[in-house]
C-alpha cells in the first residue's frame, strides 16, 4: 500500500533522513521507533505530503505523496504530535471544520461527527469548548479528527506525549480497535513499550537512517544475546547449580549467578529441573532482551539517553 | 545577593534580549518625538508651517495692493505660491479662477486667493479679495487663515493710503489737494523747524502717509482694532468643498482614526497565524487536501471582512452619535472601505510573514502603525510637516486611506475622482501581498 523508496531529506547541512526505504501493507500497525531528533517526524511529514523529499519517492497506492498532489490526501489521516485543535471552539465545531476540509458535507458529515464523538467517548461533551477538556479527552479528539474521512492509513506522530498512563492505555485500545477494523497505522514513538505493545512491525530509526525493521521476534534475533536467568543466593555454589548447566552457560559474580539460556531451551524444563534439585526457584529472575537492548546494540547508546 | 537585586538583574537580562521591548522602549519614542518635533518646528529657527500650497490669481491688472500682497505672500515661508499652470503645450500660463477651481476638485490645493478686477476701486475706499478654501483639516485651515490675514493686513495699508489719496484728489481736485498738502507741510515745517518743501514732496509721493502705517498698527500689533482692517479689506471667503458636511470636526477626523484602529485589529488577526502554527494546526490542515495559499487567502479574506465590519460599525456609530453623513455617497464609501481594509490586511500579512514570533510581530506593528499614523496625517495635517516628511507620507497606507475617506465623506467625490485613491491602495496591497507570499514561501510559518 505505502512504498517509501530511498528517501533523503536535509535541512541545511543537517541530514534528517538518509536513504530510507520501507513498505507498508494494508491493515498493518507499523511502529517507527527512535529517539527525539532521529527523523521520525520528518518521515511522517514527508508521508503526509507536508514536505517534499530531496530525493527518493513516496507512494500510496501508486500515487505520489507530495505537497502538490492533493488527490492522495483523502487516503491519509494525520495526527500531529501537538494537540492540533481550536481550543476556543467546541468539539463538534472542530470536527466540522476538519471534516469539511476533506470535502464532507451535510448529513454524511454530521453522521461522521456523531460517530467520531461516540468513538472518542465525547458525545456528552460535543458542545463544550476544547479548552475545558482534560489532556486525555483532547488527545482522543485529536485522533478522531483525523478519521472523519475514513482514511486507509493513519499517521500518528507521537500521539501520547504528555499523556497520563490511564489515558495512554485508552488511546492504545482505541487505536488497536481501529486497526482491527482494517485501518493501517504508522505510529511514531520514542517509547519502546508502546512500539512493542502496539506494533506488528517496527522500524528503528536514528540519525535519519533505518537501523532495523521487522516484527519484534525478528528484531530480537539480531541481538547476540538471549534470555537469561539471574539466580541470587549467597549460599549457592556453582556445584549446586550443576543440574542446570545443560540448559545454558553459567557465569558468576560476587552477588549472583547468571544462566544464559540456549536458544532451544524451554523455561519450563529449567524450572522443573531446578525444583527437582531443590534449588530456590523463587529467587530466579528471568531477563529477556528488549527493544532497549536492541537499540543499545544497534547504536551503542540507550534509547532513553538519546 | 539580595533577592530584590537578583530578580532586578534577571529582568534587566530579559529586557536586553527582548528586541520587541527594546524597539518599543527606544525606537518608537525616538521616531515619534522626531515627527512631533518637526510638526511643531522645534528644530527650526522659526516655528510654524512651511510651504503650504496657496494658489494666487491676479485679475486686477495694475492694482498696487494686489502686487504688494502677492510680494508679501511670496516672502512668507508658510506659503508656496502657485501663480501659474501649465497649458496643453507645456507652457506656463497665469492661473485662472477656473483652473484654480479644478485644482480644488483634484485636491491639489486647499487654499487660493483671487484678486478680482475690482480689487481696488476708484469709487470705494479699501480693497476686495476673494479667498477660496477647502477646510478639510481644521488645524491647517485655522493656521492658514491666521497667517494669510496677518500677511494681507500688513501689506495692504500702504497701498490703501494711496487709494485714500487718490480718492481725496478726485473729490477736491488736483489743485485743491496740492493746496491742502502744501498747507500741512508748511505748518509742520514751521512747528518742527524742518524743510516744508521736502515734506510736501513726500506727501505728494504718499511716503509720509505710508510711513504712518507702521507694522505696530497692524491687527497683531494691537494698536489698531482688527475690525478697522476688516472694514477696509473685504475678504470674500468661499468654502469650495465640504459645505454639505453636517459635523465637520467628526467627518474630518473619522478616516484617520478608523484606519489606525483597523491597522491594529487587522494586524492582530493576521498574526494569529503564529498561534495556529504553534498549535500544530497548519500541519493538520496541510495534511488535508489544502494548499498553503488556501490558508493565506482564507486569513486574508477574514481580516478584510473584519476590517470592513469594524469600519461599518465605526461609521454607523459616527452617524448616530455625530451625524456623519455616510449614506449620500454610500457606494464610494463601501469601495474605499474595501480598498482600505484589504490594504491594511496586506500590511498585517506582511508582518506575519517577516516576523519570527507573535511578540516580534506585535512590536513591529506598534512601531509601524504609530509611525504611519503620524506621518500619514492621522494626527496632524501633513502640510504642517517638512517637505521630506510630506514625501514620506505618500508612502503610507494611512495617508491614502485617509485621503480616500475625506474624498468620499468631505468632498462627496464621484467614483472617477476616487479612482486614483482606490488605485493606489490596491497597488500598495498588491505589492505588499507579493512580498508576503514570497516571504511565506521561504519562511518557517508552514514548516
Amino acid at each position: 500500500m505505502l512504498v517509501i523508496d530511498n528517501v533523503t531529506k536535509s535541512y541545511g547541512s543537517v541530514a534528517a533522513l538518509q536513504g530510507v526505504s520501507l513498505e507498508l501493507k494494508a491493515g498493518e500497525f507499523f511502529g517507527l521507533l527512535g529517539p527525539n531528533g532521529a527523523g521520525k517526524s520528518t518521515l511522517m511529514a514527508l508521508i503526509a505530503g507536508l514536505r517534499r523529499p530531496d530525493s527518493g519517492d513516496i507512494r500510496l497506492d501508486g500515487q505520489a505523496l507530495t505537497p502538490d498532489n492533493l488527490r492522495s490526501r483523502n487516503k491519509l489521516g494525520f495526527v500531529p504530535q501537538t494537540i492540533a485543535l481550536y481550543e476556543d471552539l467546541t468539539a463538534e465545531e472542530n470536527l466540522r471544520i476538519f471534516g469539511r476540509l476533506y470535502g464532507l458535507r451535510g448529513a454524511l458529515l454530521q453522521e461522521r461527527i456523531d460517530q467520531a464523538l461516540v468513538t472518542a467517548h465525547l458525545q456528552d461533551r460535543r458542545r463544550h469548548y476544547v479548552k475545558t477538556f482534560s489532556g486525555g479527552m483532547q488527545r482522543r479528539l485529536n485522533i478522531v479528527a483525523a478519521l472523519l474521512h475514513r482514511p486507509k492509513l493513519l499517521l500518528c506522530d507521537e500521539p501520547t506525549v504528555g499523556v497520563d498512563p490511564q489515558s495512554r492505555n485508552a488511546i492504545f485500545e482505541f487505536l488497536q480497535t481501529l486497526n482491527s477494523e482494517g485501518l493501517a497505522v504508522i505510529y511514531s514513538t520514542h517509547y519502546m513499550e508502546e512500539a512493542a505493545k502496539l506494533c506488528s512491525r517496527i522500524a528503528i530509526i536514528d540519525h535519519g537512517r533505518l537501523l532495523a525493521i521487522g516484527t519484534l521476534p525478528q528484531l530480537m534475533t539480531r541481538l547476540p544475546f538471549r534470555e537469561s536467568l539471574r539466580i541470587e543466593g549467597a549460599n549457592l555454589s556453582r556445584d549446586s547449580l550443576a543440574p542446570l548447566l545443560s540448559f545454558g552457560e553459567l557465569t558468576s559474580d560476587a552477588d549472583a549467578h547468571v544462566l544464559t539460556l540456549h536458544a532451544s531451551t524451554h523455561l519450563s524444563d529449567v524450572f522443573r529441573e531446578a525444583e527437582s534439585a531443590q534449588l530456590p526457584t523463587s529467587s530466579f529472575q528471568l531477563t529477556r532482551p528488549d527493544l532497549e537492548d536492541l537499540f543499545l546494540h544497534l547504536t551503542g547508546k540507550s534509547l532513553r539517553d538519546s | 545577593m539580595n533577592p530584590i537585586l537578583t530578580l532586578f538583574l534577571k529582568d534587566i537580562a530579559h529586557f536586553r534580549r527582548d528586541r520587541t521591548s527594546l524597539l518599543l522602549t527606544f525606537v518608537v519614542p525616538a521616531v515619534l518625538i522626531y515627527i512631533f518635533g518637526n510638526v511643531f518646528g522645534v528644530n527650526r529657527e522659526s516655528t510654524g508651517p512651511v510651504g503650504i500650497p496657496l494658489a494666487v490669481v491676479n485679475q486686477a491688472a495694475g492694482a498696487k495692493s494686489a502686487d504688494a500682497i502677492i510680494t508679501a505672500l511670496q516672502k512668507e515661508k508658510t506659503f508656496r505660491l502657485i501663480t501659474t499652470s501649465r497649458d496643453a503645450n507645456g507652457t506656463d500660463v497665469p492661473l485662472t479662477e477656473e483652473k484654480v477651481r479644478s485644482l480644488f476638485r483634484e485636491n491639489r490645493i486647499r487654499f487660493a486667493l483671487i484678486f478680482p478686477p475690482d480689487t481696488e476701486s476708484d469709487d470705494t475706499f479699501g480693497l476686495k479679495v476673494k479667498y477660496l478654501n477647502n477646510p478639510r483639516n481644521d488645524i491647517e485651515t485655522q493656521t492658514v487663515n491666521g497667517i494669510l490675514q496677518k500677511t494681507i493686513f500688513m501689506a495692504a495699508p500702504s497701498v490703501l493710503m494711496d487709494s485714500l489719496r487718490k480718492r481725496a484728489t478726485q473729490a477736491i481736485g488736483a489743485a485743491g489737494t496740492e493746496s491742502f498738502y502744501r498747507s500741512i507741510a508748511r505748518s509742520v515745517g514751521q512747528s518742527f523747524n524742518t524743510d516744508s518743501e521736502k515734506i510736501f514732496d513726500e506727501m505728494m509721493r504718499g511716503d509720509i502717509l505710508t510711513a504712518s502705517s507702521s507694522s505696530a498698527d497692524k491687527p497683531d500689533g494691537g494698536t489698531a482694532p482688527a475690525d478697522f482692517f476688516d472694514r477696509i479689506i473685504k475678504i470674500d471667503s468661499e468654502q469650495v468643498s465640504g459645505k454639505q458636511v453636517k459635523n465637520a470636526a467628526a467627518t474630518r477626523s473619522v478616516g484617520g482614526w478608523a484606519v489606525m484602529f483597523m491597522l491594529f485589529s487587522v494586524s492582530g488577526a493576521a498574526t494569529s497565524l503564529f498561534e495556529e502554527k504553534k498549535a500544530g494546526l497548519f500541519r493538520r490542515i496541510l495534511a488535508a487536501p489544502v494548499r498553503r495559499s488556501h490558508i493565506l487567502w482564507s486569513k486574508y479574506l477574514f481580516c478584510t471582512v473584519l476590517g470592513i465590519v469594524q469600519l461599518a460599525a465605526l461609521f454607523v456609530a459616527g452617524k448616530l452619535l455625530f451625524r456623519i453623513d455616510i449614506t449620500s455617497n454610500l457606494a464610494n464609501l463601501i469601495l474605499i472601505c474595501l480598498a482600505a481594509s484589504s490594504t491594511c490586511t496586506a500590511f498585517g500579512m506582511l508582518l506575519a510573514s517577516i516576523a519570527r514570533s507573535p511578540a516580534a510581530a506585535s512590536g513591529i506593528a506598534t512601531f509601524l502603525i504609530l509611525t504611519m499614523s503620524a506621518l500619514g496625517g492621522a494626527w496632524f495635517p501633513i502640510s504642517l510637516m517638512p517637505d521630506f516628511i510630506q514625501s514620506l507620507s505618500k508612502l503610507t497606507i494611512v495617508y491614502w486611506a485617509m485621503e480616500g475617506f475625506l474624498q468620499v465623506l468631505w468632498a462627496n467625490c464621484s467614483f472617477r475622482d476616487l479612482l486614483p485613491y482606490l488605485g493606489v491602495l490596491v497597488g500598495i496591497a498588491a505589492v505588499i501581498n507579493a512580498i508576503s507570499v514570497w516571504r511565506f514561501n521561504r519562511g518557517e510559518m508552514f514548516d
